[in-house]
């Protein structure tokens, strides 16, 4: 008789608490999007919660809002979605194809030297993102430069590195020396051999990277804010200037279409590292 | 006749304050399998890994057909190797394994089928040519990294202890099989093992290495029959190592019998003499004298019995085959006798003891 601390198909010890644990995780982590979806379906100019009548009268505005110019607002949701997926675009080739042979290079050195370098590259995460964003901002106003959209490219860059580099590095993690050896045996020359046997292998890491350097690039707001100018602005800055006065319901539709995609990516970055890598 | 395919010449290789080899000289003969044995720590994969080139050797140089070779590197060298871990392409099927070696040669789609399907049947697996490599067994495995090593015609066939992870059975016919190749294809191989009894049955010739030194390089039977010192005689089989004097007449005294004694042994001289366990025989002993023994352990393997009987402050195994009829148990006393032809005499160097 199995005596289990994890809930067993029978019910375990802690199988309550851990049911109670769990609902609460997912209320919390769900509710903001259980509201958005809800209100985005409103019929109300006023958004109060919950909705009374339901309409699809702002999923329609959205699409207007795409189709027809607006004269009212300073950048057009068009030109600041495009703006959005060139950088995400850029920043998802880039960080990964950085990543690549660094996730190779420190995975085939020593340990002291992979685990400084780790550290370094995680960074970005532990800077609160506002003072971030004023470094950047600083930076890039001090190099005078043109830089268009690199402005914005370079910070996501920085940010989506230690979740690329460690997608990247469990994704090394697998990969033996001994099988570029027997690469090497048949008559591979070494970057042959990494061409051939480490990339594919390392496939699925490579994937979920670029995937989520791709949401996070795509949703990043912080420093963004820090960086936006009148001709190089992002989606989610849109977004903020539409509802920084009134709560414009149009932006909570847009949200949702923006959920459902990174839905659809959280799935397939999941079904591709599934067992074999770590998200963080 | 001497055909030298590859010859060591005083191949040395430290890692930091570490020897792993000092001044390895071996020349292996064109066609022979040649066994690298010893225990771990040896030196024997570093000295593997010398020859294919993934290691530099930090002294000496390799000859291969009389050219020097050091400075070649190892995709150049053409010599196919199987690895400890197999190291099989898993994004690969098993004839795109076999065949990679063929693809980075440059020859055609048709040459690379057939010469898969040559080796696949050669391996007696000749239906498994697209499946994935997870969905072989492990002697199958084993197969298909041989294959692969094959496909290329290497100059040189290494193997790094690539059977140690079968159990023993299949171990057993895969032995079997890997010699039964390398005189199909008269390809020089030189295998990495720490396992005796595959290195005797394998091996043309058995190197054993120990400390980073060859101890003796010569065939399986003499190895095992005139080890060429006590650590050799140690490592190859059960043998027992026993402290000696050689008297004044220049004989030596064992478990109660005298033996004469080649004359280099200097009388008065300690010595360590080497008796294998099957050389040993048991009658028994009615009083504790001087030579008797009492039996302290004893088991039957089938095969043969065994016995560990202490005699003086030592512990000296004795084995008899199962066709023998004595029985002793423990707690018996004994008194041994050696086969005087099967024994092996050495300087006394102290570690004798340790040995046992």
């Amino acid at each position: 008789m199995r005596v289990g601390l994890l809930p067993t198909e029978g019910g375990g010890t802690y199988r309550f608490a851990i049911l109670f644990l769990a609902t609460i995780g997912i209320l919390i982590s769900s509710l903001p999007v259980i509201v958005v979806t809800i209100m985005s379906f409103s019929a109300s100019e006023y958004s109060s919660f919950p909705p009374t009548e339901f309409s699809f009268r702002w999923y329609l505005e959205v699409v207007q809002l795409f189709t027809n110019e607006d004269p009212s607002s300073a950048q057009s949701v068009v030109d600041s979605t495009l703006t959005s997926l060139l950088v995400a675009f850029l920043v998802m080739v880039i960080s990964t194809l950085v990543c690549i042979p660094l996730a190779y290079a420190l995975a085939r050195s020593n340990r002291n030297l992979r685990e400084g370098m780790e550290l370094l590259f995680t960074l970005p995460l532990v800077f609160p993102l506002v003072m971030l964003g004023i470094a950047f901002l600083l930076i890039a106003e001090s190099l005078q430069l043109e830089l268009g959209i690199w402005r914005i490219a370079i910070p996501h860059i920085a940010l989506v590195l230690p979740f690329v580099l460690r997608n990247c590095l469990s994704a090394m993690n697998g990969i033996s020396v001994e099988i570029e050896e027997a690469a090497i045996s048949l008559g591979a020359s070494p970057p042959r051999a990494i061409w051939d046997v480490v990339v594919p292998l390392m496939k699925a890491g490579i994937l979920a990277g670029l995937i989520f350097a791709l949401i996070i690039s795509f949703n990043e707001f912080t420093v963004t804010f820090f960086m936006y100018t009148i001709d190089v602005s992002t989606l989610p800055i849109w977004m903020y200037s539409r509802t920084v006065s009134s709560l414009d319901p149009a932006t909570l539709a847009l949200s949702v279409f923006i959920i459902v995609v990174d839905v659809f990516l959280v799935v397939l970055v999941d079904k591709l590292i599934a067992g074999r890598g770590n998200l963080f | 006749m001497t055909n030298t395919h590859l010859n060591i010449e005083a191949v040395s290789k430290s890692f930091g304050p570490v020897t792993a080899l000092n001044q390895i000289d071996l020349k292996i003969e064109r066609g022979s399998f040649v066994c690298l044995l010893g225990p771990s720590g040896c030196g024997k994969t570093t000295l593997l890994r010398i020859i294919a080139g993934f290691e530099k050797p930090t002294a000496g140089r390799l000859l291969l057909d009389g050219t020097d070779i050091s400075e070649v590197p190892p995709h150049k060298r053409g010599f196919g190797m199987v690895f400890q871990s197999l190291a099989l392409f898993p994004h690969m099927s098993v004839a795109e394994n076999i065949a990679y070696g063929l693809k980075l040669r440059k020859t055609t789609a048709k040459e690379q089928r057939e010469r898969v399907e040559e080796l696949l049947n050669v391996v007696e697996l000749p239906h498994i040519a697209d499946r994935t490599v997870s969905a072989l067994s492990g002697g199958q495995r084993q197969r298909v990294a041989i294959a692969r090593a094959l496909a290329i015609k290497p100059k040189l066939f290494l193997l790094d202890e690539p059977l140690s992870a079968l159990d023993a059975k299949l171990r057993d016919n895969m032995q079997i099989e890997l010699r039964r190749l390398q005189q199909k294809f008269g390809v020089t191989t030189v295998l990495v093992t720490h396992d005796q009894t595959e290195a005797m049955m394998l091996a043309d010739e058995l190197v054993v290495l120990d400390h980073g030194k060859v101890q003796q390089a010569a065939t399986p039977t003499q190895v095992y029959r005139q080890p060429a010192n006590s650590l050799v005689a140690d490592f190859i089989g059960a043998a027992n190592l026993v402290k000696a004097e050689v008297d004044q007449n220049g004989q030596l005294a064992l478990f109660g019998n005298t033996f004469k004694v080649a004359a280099d042994h200097e009388p008065g001289t300690a010595v360590s003499v080497a008796v294998r366990a099957e050389n040993i025989s048991l009658r028994p002993a009615q009083a504790n004298g001087g030579s008797a023994g009492r039996v302290v352990f004893a088991r039957d393997l089938g095969a043969f019995k065994e016995w560990l009987v202490s005699v003086k402050d030592q512990e000296i195994r004795v084995r008899s085959s199962a066709s023998d009829a004595s029985e002793y148990q423990v707690g018996d006393l004994v008194h041994l006798s050696a086969d005087p032809a099967r024994l092996s005499i050495f300087p006394f160097t102290g570690s004798e003891d340790a040995a046992n």
